[in-house]
């Protein structure tokens, strides 16, 4: 009996890496799942929400119940803060509104971050991807902080075949992404990126694995400017073994790193 | 247009000085940290969680509270005064300080008064303050405002201390932190003995009986309210608990956070003004401030009223360990006594969003804060309603939030496509093919004004975006089928391993316990007493000691000292050199001693001495604070304190210095 799950890709992932959201649907088919995509999807609100413009996050919040509430099956997330913002953050926005907040509470329960929901609610414990080398894992703060995720992608990373998981100094301290944060405080965030980077260059890692694009898209933005040639993945880059990720070609990076 | 937050954030970023004492600060305070929560596992998060409601209930029914509490201080003796705004604390202040001619002030930490600026005031009118924290005295020797809610010269390093040191004390300089320490000691001792007035900050209030907590480590603390013949203490209306067992759980959660202790070195209680005759002090007053908390009680950010000021929150923030506390500014570049985390929540909540709300957005919103919270309040949905515009102004409607313009027109744009899939679909096709007529390359390369270009390129939105390739891999799946990933049970979540109770006697707990906090822990037979205790003041060459009267004293403990030489007083003598006591009671979880003031035993016995020796029956020991301070002798003392380790301070980078103003040697001779 196949699960029908409906994907919530992100606008990040939609946008900017596609590549990411292709390997979600490979592992997710290869977990015997079948995925739906509701297209008429777009953001969780929650780039407007953090900037304290609760008008406009509503508004997206709205649009995201009324599209998914007409599907049937668990909300799966590719990012934990998107997964954070509509299990916890949704019920602040429609507080003083009876009519929405069941709604809100329905959807809540039905949402799951991807590596949680593989875990916890298809009990996988291994997946047939195999990488040959070092892997650091970096702690996004909403999933770890607000979801309590944090061993579920751990335990997915320690099976891949080959792979040597090492731990990233500090793992568990923010990028300094933030959302707007970075673009408000753009000093403080890269005083926090400065930190991060230093950390994955001391860790002596080949890749490092996130589970929101969010800290991806920063980090890896970060590491370019640098021109260093470490970069962080998706998790599901990592578990799907037919991705680009790993036709990338490691062995060089690697050489880079260290004279870098 | 560049704000006082934002230059003052450049600057810090900027000083190298500092930057290595913040990491120093956020490395080893977290060490600490986590080393003292390490034995509690799960439990430390039922704390947390029953401290969180005993916190909710009190602020909820604070007016209860208060009443019940003043009430029973009154009735204790206790002068309170009720200042609804900072100018009438000053005044109340000003007018104690005047009806009773005070020139001299010793002040210990209060973070109520650097908000409602008290030393300027009393500066004013020509009335010495002193600081007596050695951060707060360093930091007020350098004319500027703490750093830190209970660290204030956590942006110094030892070497511009000694610099300030030997501009202000005259001192040769020295970057030694114990001589430093030692200078601090002198000089503060003349003004502890001739100082008219001791004013305090409040810890805790107790409503059921009056009580005042102060907790402190360095002894400035128990002299403040104990030498002076005045003592002032400054309270925030919030600071209330409902019972002595409410104490107890946030005795357990206070110094853990705040410095990795199981206690502090010194938790004072206080109720009364002194009952020994001629002791000191004879006046107490308790200016219980409200300055907007009433107000913020009726917002919804009435959750920091939970605070109870540990510095968790600032010493895990990773935007504090950039900037330390004296980059938190003002619209106006106005100094915010409160800092980090839990400052940007209770600024804006305190004085007005207008000059404290941009605060909030220095945030990254990663939760450590939260995490940290010994009280699980849920800093970062206060900091997203500040940001939201809510403020403690009694209304609960959002207000506009306070984004730059850009941020805001920029976010509209993107909520005026993203409510619409057809508009949302051209939004990203667009953005798709103008960002190839910028570059060739995956990257972009935004100009620095746009925040993100400052350190970071941006990844090129992509031709098609996921929502085109989807179908295309639908269709393609199917064979993969036979190749299934291995499945298990989902992982139960294992029990972690409760605190094992040791069963070990508590006799032995205690003195291992003493001897982690630096104390001495001497066992004898009870006919051997006299003879223990002169052997221990022989063996460090004492010559004169203060004692309690010999009756409160063990029968003849006291007898073997004289053939020695050495004089006994019983009047606070402040050039003894040992000062011997018994104790109400000890505290097998803790280490620590329970001293009651009587009369023949005042506290200043266990205070002034550089060595102090309790005598303990083994049968006094008990088992945990909340035991001890349910004892009825000190329910009803005046004044009681829990002595935990010889006095101490890490006011200098964290470094820890034994012997401040407080002993610097604890000797416990214990009989059974």
């Amino acid at each position: 009996m196949a699960e029908n799950v409906q994907l919530f890709i992100t606008c990040l992932i939609d946008t900017l890496y596609p590549e990411v959201g292709e390997s979600v649907v490979r592992v997710l088919q290869r977990c015997g799942v079948s995925v739906e995509f509701p297209s008429g999807q777009t953001c969780c609100g929650q780039p407007a929400f953090n900037a304290g413009m609760r008008h406009e996050a509503r508004r997206m919040a709205e649009h995201t119940i009324r599209v998914f509430e007409a599907t049937r099956g668990a909300l799966v997330v590719p990012s934990g803060s998107c997964a954070a913002m509509i299990r916890h953050r949704y019920a602040e926005l429609f507080a003083d509104d009876p009519q929405w907040l069941p709604r809100v509470q329905n959807l809540a329960e039905r949402t799951y971050e991807l590596t949680e929901f593989l875990v916890d609610k298809l009990g996988i414990t291994a997946l047939r991807a195999a990488f040959p080398g070092t892997i650091a894992y970096h702690a996004s703060c909403h999933l770890l902080r607000e979801l309590h995720v944090d061993r579920q992608p751990r335990l997915l990373l320690q099976t891949i075949p080959k792979a040597r998981v090492i731990e990233l100094p500090a793992a568990q301290e923010c990028c300094g992404f933030g959302g707007v944060f970075s673009v408000e405080h753009p000093e403080l965030s890269t005083a926090m990126l400065e930190r991060k980077i230093h950390n994955i260059l001391t860790s002596g890692a080949d890749v490092v694995v996130a589970c929101d694009t969010g800290c991806i898209m920063h980090i890896n933005g970060g590491l370019h400017r640098r021109r260093l040639p470490t970069r962080v993945f998706h998790i599901a880059q990592v578990l799907d073994e037919t991705g680009t990720f790993n036709q990338i070609p490691f062995k060089p990076d690697k050489q880079q790193s260290k004279t870098a | 247009m560049t704000t006082p937050f934002r230059r003052s954030i450049r600057q810090s970023l900027a000083n190298s000085q500092l930057q290595q004492a913040l990491d120093a600060n956020a490395e080893r305070r977290a060490h600490a940290r986590q080393e003292a929560l390490q034995r509690f596992g799960a439990e430390w998060d039922a704390l947390r969680q029953q401290a969180h409601l005993v916190r909710a209930e009190v602020i909820a029914h604070l007016d209860h509270y208060l009443e019940q509490f003043t009430a029973q201080a009154q009735a204790n003796g206790i002068q309170v005064h009720h200042a609804t705004s900072a100018e009438q604390a000053v005044e109340q202040v000003l007018q104690i300080c005047k009806k009773n001619q005070a020139r001299l002030v010793a002040k210990s930490k209060s973070m109520v008064s650097e908000e409602i600026h008290l030393n300027q005031a009393l500066e004013k009118r020509g009335i010495r303050v002193v600081e007596t924290d050695l951060g707060e005295f360093i930091v007020q020797l350098r004319g500027e405002h703490p750093a830190h809610i209970i660290t204030p010269a956590v942006h110094l390093r030892r070497q511009e201390v000694g610099k300030t040191f030997q501009e202000k004390l005259g001192i040769p300089y020295t970057d030694e932190i114990p001589a430093l320490v030692q200078a601090a000691r002198q000089t503060l001792r003349k003004v502890f003995l001739e100082s008219d007035l001791g004013i305090s900050g409040v810890n805790f209030g107790v409503a059921e009986d009056g009580t005042l907590c102060l907790v402190t480590n360095e002894g400035n603390g128990r002299m403040v309210v104990t030498l002076p013949r005045l003592h002032i203490a400054l309270m925030g209306i919030e600071r209330l608990l409902p019972t002595r067992q409410d104490l107890a759980l946030m005795l357990r959660l206070l110094p853990r956070s705040a410095t990795g202790q199981k206690l502090s070195v010194y938790t004072s209680l206080i109720r009364q003004p002194s009952i020994i005759p001629s002791g000191t002090p004879t006046q107490r007053h308790l200016i219980l401030l409200d300055n907007g908390r009433q107000r913020l009680r009726n917002s919804p950010l009435r959750e920091i009223l939970y605070c109870i000021r540990c510095g968790a929150c600032l010493n895990i923030c990773p935007v504090f360990r950039e900037i330390g506390g004296h980059a938190y500014v003002g619209a106006h570049g106005e100094n915010a006594p409160y800092s980090g985390p839990m400052g940007a929540a209770l600024m804006p909540g305190l004085f007005g969003r207008s000059d404290f709300g941009h605060l909030a957005r220095a945030s990254s919103l990663c939760g450590a804060c939260k995490e940290a919270c010994p009280v699980d309040i849920d800093l970062p949905s206060l900091l997203l309603r500040v940001r939201a515009g809510w403020q403690a102004a009694g209304e609960r409607q959002p207000r506009a939030a306070n984004a730059p313009f850009v941020l805001q027109t920029a976010l509209r744009l993107f909520t005026w496509a993203a409510t619409n899939p057809g508009r949302y679909d051209l939004a990203q096709r667009v953005a798709g093919a103008l960002s190839r007529l910028l570059t060739s390359d995956q990257w972009m390369r935004l100009p620095a004004f746009t925040g993100w270009g400052y350190s970071k390129d941006f990844p090129r939105p992509a031709s098609r975006p996921f929502r085109d390739r989807f179908p295309s891999l639908n269709a393609s799946r199917a064979q993969e089928e036979h190749d299934r990933p291995k499945r298990a049970q989902p992982e139960q979540e294992k029990n972690p391993p409760s605190v094992v109770e040791s069963t070990t006697d508590q006799l032995e707990r205690f003195a291992d316990e003493l001897r982690q906090v630096g104390g001495t822990f001497i066992r004898c037979q009870r006919a051997d007493l006299p003879d223990c205790l002169a052997t221990c003041l022989q063996e460090r060459g004492i010559d004169s000691l203060l004692a309690w009267e010999a009756e409160l004293l063990p029968t003849g403990a006291l007898e073997q000292i004289p053939p020695l030489g050495i004089q006994i007083s019983h009047h606070p003598d402040p050039d003894a050199a040992a000062g011997i006591t018994g104790a109400l009671a000890a505290i097998a979880e803790t280490g620590s001693l329970l001293l009651a003031e009587q009369p023949g035993a005042p506290l200043a016995v266990s205070l002034l001495p550089r060595l102090h020796i309790v005598l303990l029956d083994a049968h006094q020991i008990v088992e945990s604070v909340a035991e001890a301070l349910s004892l009825p002798q000190a329910r009803a003392a005046s004044s009681a304190v829990l002595i935990t380790g010889p006095s101490r301070t890490a006011d200098i980078e964290m470094s820890l210095t034994i012997g401040v103003h407080g002993p610097a040697e604890l000797v416990v001779i214990c009989w059974d």
